[in-house]
């Protein structure tokens, strides 16, 4: 196994003084200190590619994943101090900046890349048996130490405890003695420690970030300053694929502050002293631009019109993403036939920070330190090395912590690090290139419109014989990698995830995706393809319940058959919703939300004002089951932060596009859930034997068709397409 | 030169009357725990206190707020454990935490106000704060310690 092959031993046996290059340290006790100061001159060993320990005790721990807010960087640190047991207060971590080979995800191919939910996943057993092999080098050098057997050894918290004799030693003490004993027997699943005797997986330590974020001191890439840092604002190509044909800066340029204006391949960069300077130049730009992009053509109306008709169009095959049996003979008899359209529109990730980089290219243009907030070290490495033409270790990466991610800052987010590389390249100084929310909503990248198809059969005890999801809409994959698209055959995980049906036991199955020209920027979204597609599912499912003459619950529990784990999640939420129970003048509804191995069920209590169209959810109840719980309490929040999440899609969220052009620019028109719009949320952690799954996207699947299905409930009218805006909602409303 | 006052600090910078006052405290000063999310008072990341009020910097001349008091997260406690930043701490309130400067701002001016907010109140005069990451129902919560802890 290759993660292990790396921890076996000390990889460096050396005493690093003060040689850290961590560009921040966040200690256990939530202080957060500047590389500089957290290496300080304290000495320290390096017992595996994962952990340092200094004589002061302190244990580092490097984080693979990168952290937006779901908490990975206390989950995987905590996961590895479990097995070495550490002394929690005593650790600090420090991202990992390159070194795919050694730290990649093997869940994402091996790359240094946090999305889909994986990292706990991902990192689970990499990082218990991290800390296992740590523990295990401590003992047996005390026990060298000591000349005893390392059996007659054990640990408490931070320090090494001989059984009988009583004698310590702190793991600092340790680290101090001239060598380690690193030939140590290599760990097994039999050396891990039993969940019973856990003391800090799921004991909710609280999240390291959390103070900082509460001080203002939580420096993200738009708080980086460097010294001689200048400012880039940049006038990007209002459609993609379009160049700058000429440019008038005169007036730009007359501005004080203004250093220079850089001419990109697809952009206009104006860079100036201040800020303040660079953005009011750049509005100050005249830039005539190609006007013969093929994108020109995109009208997100008129091609959300043609996905339709394209996933209508039953007769036409798409890409086999599922198939089970022979659900198109079964569809085909003339058993009872039920379908339907759904679709979904844009949707814009909507982070709170703006893109922002900082960049300082080498003097010889051959390398760079980048400060950046990024779902991906690899990606960063792979831009910075095509744009410089360099080899990838001469790019320095500091992985910030970013204000929001949600997919954005995969490798959807490589324009402004290619032009903030290209301009600090041409000024010669270090540049911090920043988005306005307009750049950011224009430039972004969004969760494809997608149109649906649903067809299935049932038999004359009501039973689904034959379950048809068609997807029509671009491929996503085609974007991210096409290489992996083409290895794949074309099908499409990104865009098709959640049409398989699962967890219900349907015999026959058909899932497949009529991939369709792509006309605007398309990236994965909190949820990736379960966000949208387990919307149009759990809707049909309570469609065919109707048909069937069953209640939706009923209707589920018999598709579900075996599986305990659901019926589980059912049994919960129903009981804390009091499914049914709603108030007058309102209603509730329920969703299966899985995704992948984790598996979560939702109740929304709406109500309706008829007069306007507006929904209001006033209550969520969700009942998640992701395995083990590592932080039961963080657990919770990102299932309640998903709920949000998903319900704002679900509402209002709406991205269009003509000519081209991005119609919205700033939270004027493009709104999102506010706290008067949430509801109260009720989340319980239904516990489970499995493994941890992932848990940052599972509050998103569930979310619009409990919402659709409880509008059914109080109306007996279809919500189909969403989101449920006021304007659509009356004119469903009306027939 | 314009003078200022801000964390009850005089200080002196060399911008134009015109530049908001947000980037004055980012760029000139280089108090960055006042983020920059939207540019035109819709999101509340960029939250400061002038002269106890509640007031979005990104929009605000710093010609306009010469001569008042103004307060940054960064001067809301010395030590940082303002009783919003506990409670904000005691129900593991941030995610991301971008937002979070402006909404601890926000709802510092209601307490500054209104002793005991009501719920209602609360979310009415948080509203203008988006948190992307979905995290009001707690930002409800931690009020809410505060105020059934006596206040500020």
């Amino acid at each position: 196994m290759r993660a292990l092959r790396s921890m076996r031993g000390p990889r460096r046996r050396e005493f690093l003084i003060g040689g850290s290059a961590a560009m921040l340290a966040i200690l256990a006790n939530g202080k957060v200190a500047l590389s500089d100061e957290a290496s300080s001159q304290i000495a320290s060993s390096e017992i595996n590619a994962w952990v340092r320990i200094a004589i002061d005790d302190t244990v580092t721990v490097k984080v693979p994943a990168t952290e937006m807010g779901q908490g990975v960087m206390t989950a995987l640190p905590l996961i590895l101090a479990e097995e070495l047991d550490a002394d929690w207060s005593k650790i600090q971590i420090e991202p990992v900046t390159h070194d795919p080979g050694t730290f990649g995800n093997p869940k994402l191919g091996g790359r240094l890349y946090t999305a889909g939910s994986t990292s706990v996943e991902g990192y689970f057993d990499i990082m218990r048996k991290a800390g296992a092999t740590v523990r295990r080098v401590l003992i047996y050098t005390a026990a060298r130490h000591w000349s005893v057997n390392p059996a007659d050894l054990e640990t408490a918290p931070g320090v090494i405890v001989e059984r009988s004799g009583g004698r310590k030693l702190r793991f600092g003490q340790i680290a101090a003695l001239p060598t380690l004993v690193t030939d140590v027997p290599e760990i097994t699943e039999a050396d891990l420690k039993p969940r019973t005797v856990y003391r800090l997986i799921g004991s909710d330590v609280s999240r390291l970030d959390v103070p900082a974020k509460t001080r203002g001191s939580q420096v993200y890439s738009i708080d980086v300053r460097l010294p001689d840092m200048v400012h880039a604002a940049v006038q990007r190509a209002p459609v993609e694929g379009e160049m700058p044909v000429s440019v008038a800066d005169e007036r730009a340029k007359a501005l004080s502050g203004v250093v220079a204006v850089v001419r990109l391949p697809d952009a206009v960069a104006v860079v100036a002293e201040r800020w303040d300077t660079a953005v009011e130049a750049r509005d100050l730009l005249d830039v005539e631009w190609t006007t013969n992009s093929p994108f020109r053509m995109a009208d997100s109306a008129a091609d959300l019109a043609e996905n339709l008709q394209a996933a209508g169009d039953v007769e036409r095959r798409g890409v086999v993403w599922v198939q089970r049996g022979d659900a198109l003979g079964e569809l085909s008899k003339e058993t009872k036939l039920i379908e339907a359209d759904y679709s979904t529109e844009h949707v814009y990730h909507a982070q709170m920070e703006p893109l922002a980089v900082v960049v300082a290219v080498d003097a010889d243009g051959k390398g760079a330190e980048v400060w950046i907030g990024t779902q991906s070290q690899s990606v960063v490495l792979s831009v910075g090395s095509q744009v410089l033409g360099t080899s990838s270790d001469r790019i320095r990466c500091h992985p910030m912590l970013m204000g929001g991610g949600f997919g954005r800052r995969t490798v959807f987010a490589r324009e402004h690090l290619r032009d903030a590389l290209l301009i600090s390249r041409a000024v010669k100084r270090p540049v911090k290139l920043m988005w306005t929310r307009e750049d950011d909503v224009k430039q972004g990248w969004f969760r494809p419109a997608t149109a649906h198809k649903l067809r299935a059969a049932l038999d004359t005890n009501g039973r689904v014989v034959a379950w048809h999801h068609r997807v029509a809409c671009p491929s996503v994959l085609a974007v991210e990698a096409p290489e992996a698209l083409a290895r794949a055959a074309d099908k499409d995980n990104l865009v098709m995830g959640g049409t398989d049906a699962a967890p219900y036991a349907v015999a026959n199955i058909l899932a497949e995706h009529i991939i369709t020209p792509r006309r605007s920027r398309l990236a994965s979204w909190r949820g990736i393809g379960h966000g949208h597609n387990r919307f149009v599912s759990e809707c049909f499912i309570d469609e065919l319940a109707v048909v069937a003459k069953s209640d939706p619950i009923g209707f589920r529990r018999r598709l579900l058959g075996e599986s305990p784990r659901a019926h589980a999640l059912l049994d919960k939420v129903l009981a804390i919703s009091q499914f049914g129970i709603a108030p007058k003048g309102r209603a509730h509804g329920f969703a299966l939300g899985p995704l992948r191995s984790s598996l979560a069920a939702g109740v929304a209590e709406i109500s309706l004002d008829r007069a306007t169209g507006v929904i209001r959810v006033h209550r969520f109840w969700a009942a998640v089951d992701a395995g083990l719980p590592v932080q039961p309490r963080n657990l919770i929040a990102q299932i309640e932060g998903g709920i949000i999440f998903g319900l704002s899609a679900a509402l209002s969220e709406r991205i269009t596009i003509q000519k081209g052009e991005v119609q919205q620019s700033n939270f004027y028109d493009y709104q999102f859930l506010r706290m008067s719009e949430a509801p109260e949320i009720h989340v319980e952690i239904v516990p489970s034997d499995a493994s941890p799954t992932g848990a940052g996207e599972l509050g998103v699947p569930m979310t619009g068709a409990a919402v659709a299905n409880a509008f059914y409930a109080l109306t007996g009218t279809r919500l189909r397409h969403m989101p449920f805006d006021p304007e659509r909602v009356k004119a469903v409303l009306n027939g | 030169m314009r003078s200022l006052v801000i964390n009850d600090v005089q200080v002196a910078v060399d911008a134009p009357e015109t530049t908001p006052l947000l980037w004055v405290l980012r760029d000139y000063l280089g108090l960055t725990g006042t983020k920059f999310g939207c540019g035109v008072a819709m999101c509340g990341a960029c939250t400061v206190h002038i002269d106890g009020n509640a007031e979005r910097s990104c929009v605000t001349p710093v010609g306009d707020v010469q001569g008042k008091k103004i307060t940054t997260i960064e001067g809301l406690s010395r030590t940082g454990d303002h009783p919003l930043q506990k409670a904000w701490i005691d129900e593991q309130v941030p995610q991301c935490g971008y937002c979070q400067s402006g909404q601890i701002m926000q709802a510092a001016a209601l307490l500054l106000k209104v002793k005991a907010p009501t719920r209602e109140q609360i979310i009415e005069h948080m509203d203008g704060n988006l948190c992307r990451c979905g995290t009001y129902g707690r930002i409800i919560r931690a009020v809410e310690r505060v105020v059934g802890g006596g206040g500020l």
